[in-house]
């Protein structure tokens, strides 16, 4: 979840490849992004960022265990311990009928975990008002920020010309 | 223009796999048989049958998933299609190892199918198989023969008809002109639903008609999904293998990671439709289907099992992450295992019923010889039989036969068969045989042209495909 009361300084881009040009830059002249927005998906940013790989997939297959586990052993239990009822005349511990409930409570777990952890990790959720730096960058624009706290004037001044030589269209701050 | 020449010390490994591909099918005809159902040479043309549909199929799905992608604007393929056209291009090859079986089912051959037994479909007859009689319609040497031939002619049609106008792109083609594309994309799309029709027959004729009482309505897409599987393993390690020899320097780790995504979804496809297909019959529970898996988890538990965990627990657990997907070694042990699955798991489709139908024609020749003797007046005379090769019955005492009989109700059979229960050695030493007629088959194919398509409208793309 975002820290409160973040001055940020940001610039719009017109283009996503002049977006990968100027990340790249950044990156070669050592500024420090806080992040970066984009309408959608762009290949090769996450490497040109630096960016590690996510662990949501980790926590989605400890998640889909979960449901293999609850599924397979509450299954074996109901029909062999707490009420064992003879089914077309097979045994009480039919496996291969368990096997399309624990494959449909694994995806159930693994989804509904993975939506759940995504959405906490992002601070989304029902009532939260997402804060956006300008509401284009959902929809046109791409965008650079950095955060200004406690920066000097010829910082500042440097990540602004950084931004004019890179071809932002529009340079901007807000607080978060 | 970037041209493949196969240099002399891959030509001489190949050969040499080659002859002992050669050494271990003779071998198999000489000594191969168990000794129960000595002279029939069943293992050694199920053997050779069992390779063929294989390495077949991968041309065949080569060929389906190159139309396929061609008919989806897929892009990033484009740098490989010369690959994977000569793979297809291999269905050449098994037109004329198909046809030998057509011909030789046609002239009586029943080792392998049961259903071309002599007289089985006439009621007035010792052998007659009502099931069988009752399927004769799809189920006999004409339609057998006609169907194999006709079908792997038009399959071979298609393959060539595509390879020559991607070469003729290659040639009187231009950057810009999409006019060859467009052919190919037409010739494409009309094969898919022939592929689709036709494959599907074929599988019925060529390996479900060897458990001749059996169907299954899920296995054509089952054996499928199994070629499909092998033909993306051989592919990985084809690419690799020619990376390392310097080819192919614009596939990267993105066209590898999208390959290792197939396999490992087409893995689990495979797993999808075998359990769909084995779960069905189990609940279901009709005596003349579950008979299939009763046999194989019976008398062949390593063969059952064991293609389970290699064709679904390791490619599913080993390419479930990002990165094993994209490092050369994962992919390497993966492919390597996983081809060899799709090879156990047709054993596993074939072997169980030929060995049944030998014992079972055995019992059958030795019954019905009394049978002949006063039957002779309908036509079933016992030189028909002989000419099968069965005139060493002499050999074989009266109470080894009289255990065949028990076996048939499913008590006997239990102990190791090699070739049948297990791959034996002979069966390896085949496989790797025609594993290598099929490489240098496709690398004779990439030689003859260049490596890349130097027109085709997709290839910048595919070049800088990017997942």
């Amino acid at each position: 979840m975002a820290s409160a009361n973040k001055e940020v300084l940001f610039g719009l881009y017109d283009d996503e490849e002049i977006l990968l040009t100027a990340v790249q830059r950044a990156k070669d002249d050592h500024l420090d992004i806080m992040d970066v927005y984009s309408p959608f998906p762009i290949h090769g940013l996450d490497p040109i960022m630096g960016l590690k790989e996510s662990r949501l997939h980790q926590a989605g297959f400890i998640y889909g265990s979960m449901g293999t586990l609850t599924a397979f052993l509450f299954m074996s239990w109901v029909f062999t311990r707490d009420w064992p009822v003879i089914f077309g005349g097979k045994p009480y511990w039919s496996v291969p009928a368990f096997i399309p409930i624990t494959f449909e409570l694994t995806v159930l777990f693994c989804a509904i975990g993975m939506v759940v952890t995504f959405y906490t990790i992002c601070g989304l959720g029902p009532g939260v008002e997402a804060k956006t730096l300008d509401d284009r960058i959902t929809d046109d624009k791409f965008c650079i920020a950095f955060d200004t706290v406690g920066q000097s004037s010829s910082e500042i001044d440097k990540l602004k010309s950084f931004f004019s030589s890179t071809g932002a269209s529009e340079v901007k701050t807000k607080v978060l | 223009m970037v041209d493949f020449t196969i240099t002399g010390k891959e030509r001489t490994t190949l050969f040499a796999f080659m002859a002992l591909g050669v050494v271990c099918l003779i071998a198999t005809f000489l000594w191969g048989d168990p000794s129960d159902i000595e002279g029939h040479h069943t293992r050694f043309w199920a053997n050779i049958l069992h390779n063929s549909v294989f390495f077949t199929g991968i041309a065949f799905t080569a060929l389906f998933v190159t139309c396929a992608f061609t008919t989806a604007y897929a892009g990033w393929f484009t740098i490989l299609k010369r690959v994977w056209e000569a793979f297809y291009l291999f269905i050449g090859v098994g037109l004329i190892l198909m046809a030998i079986f057509g011909v030789a089912t046609f002239l009586g051959m029943h080792d392998l199918y049961h259903w071309n037994m002599e007289g089985i479909t006439d009621p007035d007859s010792p052998v007659y198989d009502e099931l069988l009689a009752g399927k004769k319609g799809f189920l006999n040497k004409n339609v057998f023969l006609i169907g194999t031939v006709v079908v792997l002619a038009v399959w071979y049609f298609f393959a060539t008809k595509l390879r020559s106008i991607s070469i003729a792109e290659d040639k009187d083609g231009s950057k810009g002109d999409f006019s060859f594309h467009y052919n190919i994309r037409w010739w494409a799309a009309l094969f898919l639903p022939i592929a689709a029709f036709t494959s599907a027959a074929m599988i019925w004729q060529w390996v479900m008609s060897i458990d001749s009482h059996w169907y299954s309505t899920m296995f054509a897409w089952y054996a499928t999904a199994s070629w499909f599987v092998s033909c993306l393993a051989l592919t990985i390690l084809l690419l690799i293998y020619m990376k390392s020899r310097g080819y192919m320097e614009a596939i990267t780790g993105e066209h590898l990671h999208d390959l290792g995504k197939y396999l490992f979804a087409f893995s689990i496809f495979w797993t999808y439709l075998w359990f769909s297909q084995y779960m069905l019959i189990w609940y279901a529970n009709v005596g003349e289907e579950t008979i299939y898996f009763r046999t194989r988890v019976d008398q062949f538990p390593v063969l059952f099992y064991v293609n389970l965990v290699i064709n679904f627990l390791v490619p599913f657990f080993v390419l479930m992450r990002n990165s094993t997907k994209r490092k050369y070694g994962t992919l390497i042990f993966v492919c390597v295992i996983v081809l060899f699955g799709h090879w156990w798991d047709f054993f596993q489709m074939i072997r169980p019923g030929v060995l049944h139908t030998a014992h079972e024609v055995h019992a059958m020749h030795e019954g019905g010889h009394g049978a002949h003797a006063t039957k002779d007046v309908s036509g079933h005379g016992h030189d028909d039989h002989a000419g099968h090769g069965h005139d060493d019955h002499a050999a074989h005492g009266h109470d080894d036969h009289a255990s065949h009989g028990d076996g048939e109700h499913g008590h006997g059979h239990s102990s190791f068969v090699s070739g049948f229960t297990l791959p034996g050695f002979l069966d390896l030493g085949t496989m790797l045989g025609f594993l290598a007629f099929f490489l240098y088959f496709v690398m004779g194919r990439m030689a003859s042209t260049s490596l890349e398509p130097a027109n085709d409208p997709f290839l910048e793309e595919s070049m800088h495909h990017h997942t």
